[in-house]
């Protein structure tokens, strides 16, 4: 980010959001009220995570997150709630939040920074820049170069390799997949893999028809919820017209982690789930490199040893 | 019918604000952030003593700046909406006719998803633009619903309800095809909210319209109580019903498309609210729109308040409220008054 949009008025900076907002954030940030869970986990990966005062009633990542107070969900949250905390700054996401409550806050004096990231590199990019405004600017610096590290790492494993073709099943009923200007989308290339839908819009409702036609190889979900999957995927293959996919008969389903669908800094564990699951031959040799996203394998492993899911799913990153 | 005084007038509107006033105190007291009715008590009375150096800061933003805003803004619309629908019931002479039944909100909606489209960012562009699309959809059903150079009843509403059922077509297809994020918003615009915080001013140009227009249905009451008699008759009686019906017209449907352009399509309370008051006060037009405007306050600022609380911290959408609540409390009276 340049640094001329950085201009020091007394104790507040003025600066222009991800969204094009000019935004007057006090310095120093020590009350932050998160309006979204890739932001909360966003905060809590630059270790900002004890000035978090407040975040929705959907962030559970961290753990820790889900003990703030919460202040509703993303799209109908109450605007006395996060007045009442006092917050230094809101911080949220025009990925899931709704201008309306950025407005209602700011009649109240209350900053509001949004973020907007559509590609990975804005993710990593966006993440650094926070950093600079919470005054966590070497924390965000070092998540920044780690998480780029790990990408180049992925990037060089699969160097060579044809990127597979699959299918993101944002939402079963109606079908959703994802848009090419998303930052999903960006991670799935990153990832090997390569979205059969293109649309323009950022979650477009899909005909399974067109599916069927572009055949893609692999079915792909991002959810921590074991039951629900395996609930869907047998719905799934019981339909007729997606009994007509090469994926379903091969069942080639891979189940991500909800790292996968954030634009936070587990963005990157998604990803590296994805690539492994997709290409298992370039991971096999190292074992080292598994460490980076233990934490999400334990925790999907977690998750379905409670609920043992069926044999012939394929577990991203969890082997 | 007991003869209508004066007296009954006011002391109808009386009982009604006691239970307005009540309704009001209750939804300042309640909400996600809680306070006690002392602390209520305690910072009203300085509020109004005129000390309010002593008020604490937090009641100051919860109440003051956030809770006392959106009573005010849903006692304006829930009034705006019932005198509204009061005025479309008479002027079409339908028991089902309410202020979106000549697609006044679906045009209003369409504004508001043209703006969020085309300039997201500007925060009064919304109204704005609802306000537009609904005055193009008055003026539009006006042209459409007229017979021999004056407005018909019958008429103005089939062309209303062709119009409302198009735009909403427009509406879906654009929501369909679209689909930016800027459109997410939408859907609580659809139910009806009142969750956003409206400058100050813009709220002192509502109360004023709201004035204006339920003022000028006011002063056509007497003629619409002989209106419902039949046209032919109210003519015979002297009534200028070309212009009685153009001014309910024009006044209903400001009413319609003030209340929209703020809150979004809240329903069934301009539809229920003047049938409840005509089963409570009977059906004197002179009676039923000062009832209907207290009435339908009551009922929003309620609705609100049970949309705060149910699910809190999570608001949901007052419409949703007023659907689910408005239809019970309906046939409830209407067994009632049958019985």
């Amino acid at each position: 980010m340049p640094r001329e949009n950085l201009t020091s008025s007394s104790s507040r900076i003025e600066v222009k959001d991800e969204t094009g907002r000019t935004v007057r954030i006090p310095q120093p940030v020590l009350r932050i009220v998160s309006l979204a869970p890739s932001v909360t986990e966003t905060l809590f990966a630059l270790g900002v995570g004890d000035r978090v005062v407040g975040d929705t009633d959907f962030c559970d990542y961290p753990p820790e997150a889900k003990r703030k107070t919460h202040i509703g969900g993303p799209l109908s949250p109450s605007i006395e709630a996060i007045a009442a905390l006092h917050p230094d700054l809101v911080v949220g996401t025009r990925g899931i939040n709704r201008l309306d409550s950025v407005h209602a806050l700011e009649q109240l004096g209350i900053p509001v920074y949004a973020t907007d990231a559509q590609t990975v590199e804005q993710v990593l990019t966006s993440t650094e820049r926070l950093g600079e405004l919470l005054g966590a600017a070497e924390a965000g610096r070092m998540l920044k170069a780690n998480l780029r590290r790990r990408l180049g790492e992925v990037d060089r494993r699969l160097a060579g390799l044809t990127p597979k073709s699959v299918l993101m099943i944002v939402w079963l009923d109606p079908l959703m997949s994802v848009g090419r200007d998303t930052f999903l989308d960006d991670a799935l290339r990153r990832a090997g893999a390569h979205s059969v839908i293109d649309s323009p819009q950022d979650w477009p409702t899909v005909d399974i028809e067109q599916v069927v036609h572009l055949q893609p190889d692999y079915l792909i979900i991002s959810n921590d919820n074991a039951e629900q999957v395996q609930r869907e995927l047998i719905q799934l293959q019981e339909r007729p017209v997606w009994r007509r996919l090469e994926a379903v008969r091969n069942r080639h389903f891979i189940v991500l982690s909800e790292a996968m669908s954030h634009p936070s800094p587990r963005l990157v564990d998604g990803i590296e789930q994805l690539a492994r699951a997709l290409y298992p031959s370039a991971f096999a040799a190292e074992a080292a490199f598994a460490g980076s996203s233990a934490w999400n394998c334990q925790r999907y492993a977690m998750a379905s040893s409670s609920q043992p899911l069926s044999p012939f799913l394929q577990i991203g990153g969890c082997r | 019918m007991k003869p209508l005084t004066l007296r009954r007038v006011l002391w109808s509107c009386a009982v009604l604000s006691a239970v307005l006033l009540g309704i009001v105190l209750l939804a300042l007291r309640l909400g996600a952030v809680p306070f006690s009715f002392g602390d209520l008590g305690q910072n009203l009375w300085w509020l109004v003593s005129g000390r309010p150096g002593k008020i604490s800061t937090d009641f100051r933003l919860i109440m003051v700046d956030i809770r006392l805003p959106r009573i005010l803004l849903g006692i304006v619309v829930g009034a705006a909406l019932s005198v509204a629908g009061a005025g479309f019931q008479a002027l079409l002479r339908n028991p089902l006719a309410d202020p979106y039944v000549l697609g006044v909100s679906s045009g209003a909606a369409l504004g508001a998803i043209l703006a969020l489209l085309a300039v997201p960012a500007i925060p009064l562009m919304t109204p704005a633009a609802a306000f537009l699309g609904a005055a193009a959809t008055i003026a539009a059903v006006y042209f459409l619903g007229r017979r021999q150079g004056q407005l018909d009843s019958g008429t103005l509403l089939l062309a209303g309800i062709v119009t409302a059922s198009f735009l909403s077509a427009m509406i879906m297809f654009l929501m369909t095809t679209l689909a930016s994020r800027e459109l997410r918003g939408i859907s609580f615009w659809l139910m009806g909210d009142l969750s956003t915080t409206l400058p100050r001013g813009l709220l002192w140009v509502l109360i004023v319209g709201f004035l204006c227009a339920a003022g000028a249905i006011l002063t056509t009451a007497s003629d619409l109580n002989v209106l419902l008699a039949g046209e032919r008759e109210a003519m015979h009686l002297g009534v200028d019903v070309t212009r009685v019906k153009l001014v309910v017209y024009i006044s209903a449907s400001v009413l319609t498309g003030l209340a929209v352009s703020v809150s979004g399509a809240i329903g069934y309370v301009g539809l229920l609210v003047p049938h409840v008051m005509r089963m409570l006060f009977g059906s004197d037009y002179r009676l039923l729109i000062p009832t209907s405007a207290i009435g339908g306050a009551i009922a929003i600022v309620l609705a609100d308040t049970l949309a705060r609380t149910v699910v809190a911290p999570t608001e949901l959408p007052v419409g949703a409220m007023t659907a689910m609540a408005g239809a019970p409390v309906f046939i409830y009276l209407l067994r009632r008054r049958l019985a």
